[in-house]
Formats: C-alpha cells, structure tokens, sequence
C-alpha cells in the first residue's frame, strides 16, 4: 500500500499506469471521491484502471478518514482538504498541471482547487457536485446531520447487526465512525462561498456532468452558467450516482475529454429506457426505509 | 514470489493459489481469515464479501509481488464493473499464472461464460 504524508496526514494512494508504463507527457489524472461511505476504490474501478490502460498517469487517493487514508480526528474542512491535496502533489513531485476527476464532494473539492491553484491544474471533470454560491457548506452540515440521525437509528443498527453483510457492516462503521468521532460535519460550516467573479474567470475547461435525476440537478445550470470554458453534460435517466450507474459512457466522456478532445466529436449516450434510474424517497430525504427489516431491502442484503 | 520457471501449469496455479490466500488473509485480518476456506471457486463478493478497497490493496498485494508480469490493471480496465464485483479467485489465479508464464494477452473470465 503506498503511503504518503501531505499537509501533517498519512494518505493512502493507488497511482495506476499503463503496463509498459506512461508515458512522460501523458495527462496526470487524479481523482477525488466522495464523503463518507466512499473512497478510492470507486474511482479505482470505474475510470482509474480504464483511464490508465488508456494511456494516463492517474493517481487515485483517499481523503482523510476514508478508506485506508489516517482516520484524523479533525481537519476535514475545505481549506485542510486543498491542503492535502497539494500536499499530496508535492509529495509525489508533480510539478506538472494535473486533470482532477472529481465524484460528488470529491468533484466540490476539485473546483476549489481548481480556483485556489489554477496553475496546478490542467483540466476539471466535475462529476455531480453540490454547488451553492453562498450556504453549501451549512447545507452540507445538515445533510450530514441527517445521515448521523438515520445511521444511528436503531432499526438501522438492527439490520447492520443481523442481516447485513460483512462489507456493508465496515461500510456503516467508517461511516459512524466519521460522524461520531470526528469534525467532519461541524467542518462543513467552515466551507467558504463561491466568489462568482472567480468562478468567472476561472482559465481552466470544465467538464460538468449530472445525472437528469439527481437531487442536484437545479444546481448544474447555475454551474455551467457560472463558469467560462464549461461544457455541461446532463445524463438522461440518471441520478446522483452516475459514475456508477453510467460507467461505460463516463470511461468513454472522460477518455474522449482528456485524450481525443482536440480531434472527435464527444460521445453520444444513450440513455436507459423508461424513467431510468430514480432516487428512492428515503435516500433523498436521508431517512430509514421502512421496509428495511422486512422488506427487499432487508432481503437483498440478507 | 515462488519461483515457477519449471513449474507445469497445475503445479503453477496451486502455487500461486497459496500465494494468494495468503493475501487475502493478510488483507482481511486473521481472525476473518480463519473462517474462510479459500479455493478457486471461491469468490470475492458472495463467499468472502471483500470490501472494494480491500480489492484495491490486493490488488496492490499481487502488483507489488509479481510486478510487470501481471497486467491487472489491463485486465480490469476493459471489465463491466459488475465483472469485477464477480470475480473468483480462480480467475485472479489464472491471471497471475498466465502472467507469470509469459502468456500475453488478457482472457477475461466473462468473455469465457459467454462462450
């Protein structure tokens, strides 16, 4: 497992390359999951190993607290997490502007590096970020209050003790374990806002992508509109997780974005059939399912 | 790494086999390990219930022991990520051995189901 310390941290990184290795001029990708029950390995097996295999020098990393990163009691704000990364950069010498990949908060986070140290930064794909000019940061805070509040229930705690499976029960204990015993939900306060003149003269192309029924979805205009070199791809069908849910077309976006942009046409997608994928009522309203301990939620993971 | 130069092919995977459950057994923890008899056809998300980054650090685990002879992030680059979340350990050993054998290219284990 390779290990770098950034920013007074221990991170955990997973840097893939082609078989005969990348070449030295190859776009440096690095991903950014996203809180709490993610980590590295949703980048690692969606675009990380097939964006390498294409030719990338990617660097996959789990933030602070996630997955096999140091369990920091604190420093899970904005600012400490651009820190990281930088610190992350540094630590492994990359002095050349990178491509930052980013899921959910991950993709939030990629846009704020993006603005702090364009230098640093060649490219951003901005995969279903929660963008508010002013109050993302309370936002988030209450969000993960209500995560906090639905993991502890005792229904919930139940189902983890008596029909859940190993790796879901060590998912739900990363995830306790953030909230409990942790500043990561009172460190969401300390997100600063968005400067709109900034956004405005950010000289870095982006690629946003949200699914058409995500939770997000009234904030991608607002993004795009925002930006000056943006292009927005709203994903038919699809919901918050996208990355997972449209693999194969994120691969070929990403690959067409980072690689063929210059001389193709982006990929068209097709969309799944119907209404698609839709977000559950008790996922949107981050509330226990009633059917958890009896239902097919119960049984699926049984 | 064992050295396998002269190994037939059966001699070669039920190395490697062993090679590899000793990796799954550091990955997921002895006291796990215990409970768990690990064969070819055991697989990582039914039978072991590996977590994602668990995969990841075998993964790291096999890169770091068998090096360039093992193209494991080929070999997961053009899979369904459901493939993957399928595996077998057979399938990992398969690879490596193929790997280790100096057999290029990548047969994936769901282009062999799909006949």
């Amino acid at each position: 497992m390779a290990e770098v310390s950034a920013n007074g941290v221990r991170l955990h990184v997973q840097r893939l390359t082609p078989a005969d290795g990348a070449d030295p001029a190859a776009p440096i990708v690095v991903t950014l999951h996203g809180m709490l029950i993610d980590n590295l390995s949703s980048f690692y097996f969606t675009l990380g190993t097939y964006l390498a295999h294409a030719g990338c020098d990617v660097v996959c990393y789990d933030l602070r607290g996630h997955g096999r990163s140091e369990p920091a009691a604190d420093g899970y704000d904005m600012a400490n997490a651009l820190a990281d990364l930088a610190g992350l950069l540094d630590a492994l010498e990359i002095s050349r502007p990178v491509h930052l990949v980013g899921n959910s908060y991950g993709a939030t986070l990629a846009l704020a590096f993006g603005l702090a140290h364009p230098e640093r930064v060649a490219s951003l794909t901005l995969v279903e970020p929660p963008f508010l000019i002013d109050g993302l940061g309370e936002q988030m805070e209450r969000s993960l209050g209500q995560v906090l509040a639905a993991a502890s229930h005792s229904d919930v705690e139940r189902w983890v003790a008596t029909q859940a499976g190993r790796s879901v029960s060590r998912a739900m204990a990363t995830t306790q374990r953030l909230l409990k015993e942790t500043t990561i939900q009172r460190d969401m306060l300390a997100t600063p806002s968005f400067e709109p003149a900034a956004l405005a003269t950010l000289a870095v192309p982006v690629l946003a992508v949200y699914g058409g029924n995500s939770d997000l979805i009234d904030q991608a205009e607002g993004l795009a509109s925002l930006l000056p070199d943006c292009v927005l791809v709203v994903l038919r069908g699809h919901t918050h997780a996208v990355l997972r849910e449209a693999t194969e077309h994120l691969r070929a976006l990403t690959r067409w974005w980072l690689l063929d942009r210059a001389s193709a046409p982006m990929p068209v997608y097709t969309p799944p059939p119907g209404a698609g994928f839709t977000v559950p009522d008790w996922v949107r309203d981050k509330t226990v399912p009633a059917d958890l301990l009896s239902g097919p939620a119960g049984a699926r993971s049984a | 790494m064992t050295t396998l130069d002269t190994a037939t092919r059966p001699d070669l995977e039920r190395s490697v086999l062993a090679e590899v459950t000793t990796m799954i057994h550091d990955v997921v923890g002895q006291e796990y390990a215990e409970d768990l008899d690990i064969t070819m056809d055991t697989t990582f998300q039914d039978d072991i219930d590996l977590e994602s980054i668990e995969f990841v650090a075998l993964a790291d685990k096999i890169r770091l022991s068998y090096g360039s002879s093992v193209d494991l992030v080929g070999f997961l680059a053009t899979m369904d990520v459901d493939d993957v979340i399928a595996l077998s350990v057979g399938d990992v050993v398969r690879l490596i051995a193929d790997g280790v054998s100096g057999i290029s290219g990548i047969s994936h284990p769901a282009d062999a189901a799909r006949g």
